[in-house]
């Protein structure tokens, strides 16, 4: 039985559902000697500012007593015109799909990197990160306002005719009215999730183990509720959701399928097993022959409530 | 920074050797020959210490002395990773990603290297001291804090001769490493020393100060919390010494010219 993995998105098909989440995958090249790409049907860049970030103060990983790790990088990148001189030409744009993920603290700042990626050729779209929890200006606070997300994508839209996917926060009280204001205002798609906020300590030293105190919390303790976001926000809107969050194998993978996701994000995994895009697919399809399903399009939003 | 490597591959290796050296530091000897083949001292591991993702990440371990398709993993037990490590037996398979990160330069013909190990820091220094010609003449320091925690067999230091301190007095020259160090430098009048160096935070630090009074080049290893361990993250930062921005361990380092790293007296991440 040959199972179909492709996925379409308007004009974009994706020969997988399988994509890298932001800031896992760097700009693409640095995994290439570990991970095969063609499991991939893109992958997602680090998220790029126009001015350069230095990052927050180390220690910026660890690892937590209830599994999955904190992270706080604080947005680390060499800004656009650094990316534009040197990192564009590392993209894996012969490999497979690249969407640039996109981060700033203000709408201006949203507008500016865009309107200098829009040069760069065979780009498939972008990720609008409104959601770093690890900024203080921006970031988390930007993309928990309605009229801020509103804001970004309306003018973002406006520049550009590529794909746009808007990456939102699980802190919202409810997911659904903000997941429709992005798309009014012309989104694509939508990432769900991105990191909840977390800390963790050690009693005996009564330190925090991060520099900058709180991070980003990833790793498998987020699947149920990327699970639960995915599942609201497919609710109420009509485009391709891109679920991330704790997905480790095939089965969490034909789980976001089934609950409303066209696109899956692996991100934290690939720290532990770069090859894991190879793994989950494989996982996937031997789902789909066990359950005589000949296309994971099927699967999308299969759910039986 | 220092003889930048690139290519790394995935390899699952077999353990053929493990054994306990002290109190929580074990030696496990691994084949895998792809990776041994293209190590160079000072490069690192990053291992999977055991299938699923419990723990999550992989650990950063030093390459230690490689001997053909083999290479040997000296590891302290810290937490619950390299818990499980040391429990693993001849004959299971580990997987691991290597070789990664920058190797330590190699002496040129009029220096005069001196090896200089803080506890399980010694690591990548045997295996420097493996790659350096018999004809040439090097001086091999290790500072404990006991015996009781020695990191190398008695075989060892006597094979390499190296010259221990202890804090405690219980094993070589009572007292710290740099002072040993100072005795050293002092008593022989070494000519042009370059000193390669690998330990905790805080004998890091002040061998940076010490090294920058008395103006002799050196190099350190540092071991901070990694992520991915390819440069894709940015977890493993360490600020630069002028100020602007941070390197990163995992594809900078882990070998730094100590003159470059901030080292914020010993508090590393």
């Amino acid at each position: 039985m040959i199972v179909n993995a492709n996925v379409r998105m308007g004009d974009i098909e994706l020969r997988t559902p399988l994509l890298t989440g932001s800031g896992t995958f760097g700009y693409g090249s640095e995994f290439e000697d570990l991970t095969d790409y063609s499991a991939l049907g893109g992958i997602v860049t680090k998220s790029l500012s126009f001015e350069p970030r230095a990052g927050n103060p180390p220690p910026r990983i660890c690892e937590t007593s209830s599994g999955g790790i904190i992270n706080s990088i604080g947005l680390a990148n060499v800004g656009i015109e650094e990316f534009l001189g040197s990192k564009v030409n590392e993209l894996p744009l012969d490999k497979t799909e690249v969407f640039l993920s996109v981060v700033g603290d203000s709408v201006e700042d949203f507008t500016k990197v865009v309107e200098r990626l829009e040069d760069v050729e065979r780009i498939a779209g972008y990720e609008l990160n409104v959601s770093c929890p690890n900024v203080k200006r921006g970031g988390l606070s930007l993309g928990g306002d309605r009229e801020a997300v509103t804001a970004i994508v309306r003018e973002v839209r406006a520049l550009t005719k590529r794909f746009i996917s808007v990456k939102l926060t699980p802190h919202y009280t409810l997911i659904a009215p903000v997941a429709q204001a992005a798309v009014d205002a012309g989104a694509d798609a939508l990432t769900l999730i991105n990191t909840l906020v977390g800390m963790e300590i050690n009693a005996e030293t009564r330190k925090p183990l991060l520099g900058n105190i709180t991070g980003g919390y990833s790793g498998p303790p987020l699947k149920p509720v990327a699970l639960a976001k995915v599942w609201q926000a497919a609710q109420v809107v009509d485009v391709p959701i891109w679920a991330s969050g704790g997905i480790v194998n095939g089965i969490d993978a034909i789980e976001f399928l089934l609950t409303g996701a066209t696109a899956l994000q692996v991100g934290s995994v690939l720290f532990a097993d770069p090859k894991a895009p190879t793994r989950i697919l494989n996982e996937m399809i031997q789902y789909c022959e066990r359950h005589n399903v000949d296309s994971f399009t099927d699967l999308i939003g299969g759910l039986r409530t | 920074m220092v003889n930048k490597i690139k290519m790394s591959i995935i390899e699952k290796g077999i353990i053929t050797d493990i054994k306990q050296i002290s109190g929580d530091i074990w030696d496990m000897t691994v084949a895998a020959s792809q990776i041994a083949r293209n190590s160079k001292p000072g490069q690192f591991v990053h291992v999977k210490v055991n299938n699923g993702f419990k723990p999550f990440l992989r650990r950063p371990l030093s390459i230690g002395p490689v001997n053909g398709d083999t290479l040997r993993l000296i590891f302290l037990v810290k937490g619950g990773g390299t818990q499980i490590l040391a429990k693993k037996n001849v004959g299971e398979e580990i997987d691991m990603i290597g070789p990664l990160g920058s190797a330590f330069r190699m002496p040129k013909k009029d220096e005069f290297p001196i090896f200089m190990a803080g506890g399980i820091g010694i690591v990548p220094l045997l295996f420097l001291d493996d790659c350096l010609t018999n004809d040439i003449q090097r001086l091999f320091l290790l500072g404990l804090r006991s015996r009781s925690f020695s990191t190398v067999s008695d075989d060892e230091l006597n094979k390499r001769s190296i010259y221990v301190s202890s804090d405690d007095g219980s094993i070589g020259f009572k007292g710290n490493v740099i002072e040993l160090l100072t005795e050293q430098l002092d008593n022989n009048k070494l000519i042009n020393p370059i000193i390669y160096s690998c330990g905790p935070g805080i004998m890091l630090a002040k061998l940076k100060e010490f090294c920058e009074m008395r103006q002799i080049p050196a190099y350190v290893s540092l071991e901070v919390p990694m992520g991915c361990g390819v440069g894709a993250c940015q977890s493993c930062a360490v600020p630069k010494a002028d100020g602007d921005g941070y390197y990163l361990v995992c594809q900078d380092g882990p070998v730094f010219d100590a003159s470059l790293v901030n080292l914020n007296h010993g508090e590393l991440p």
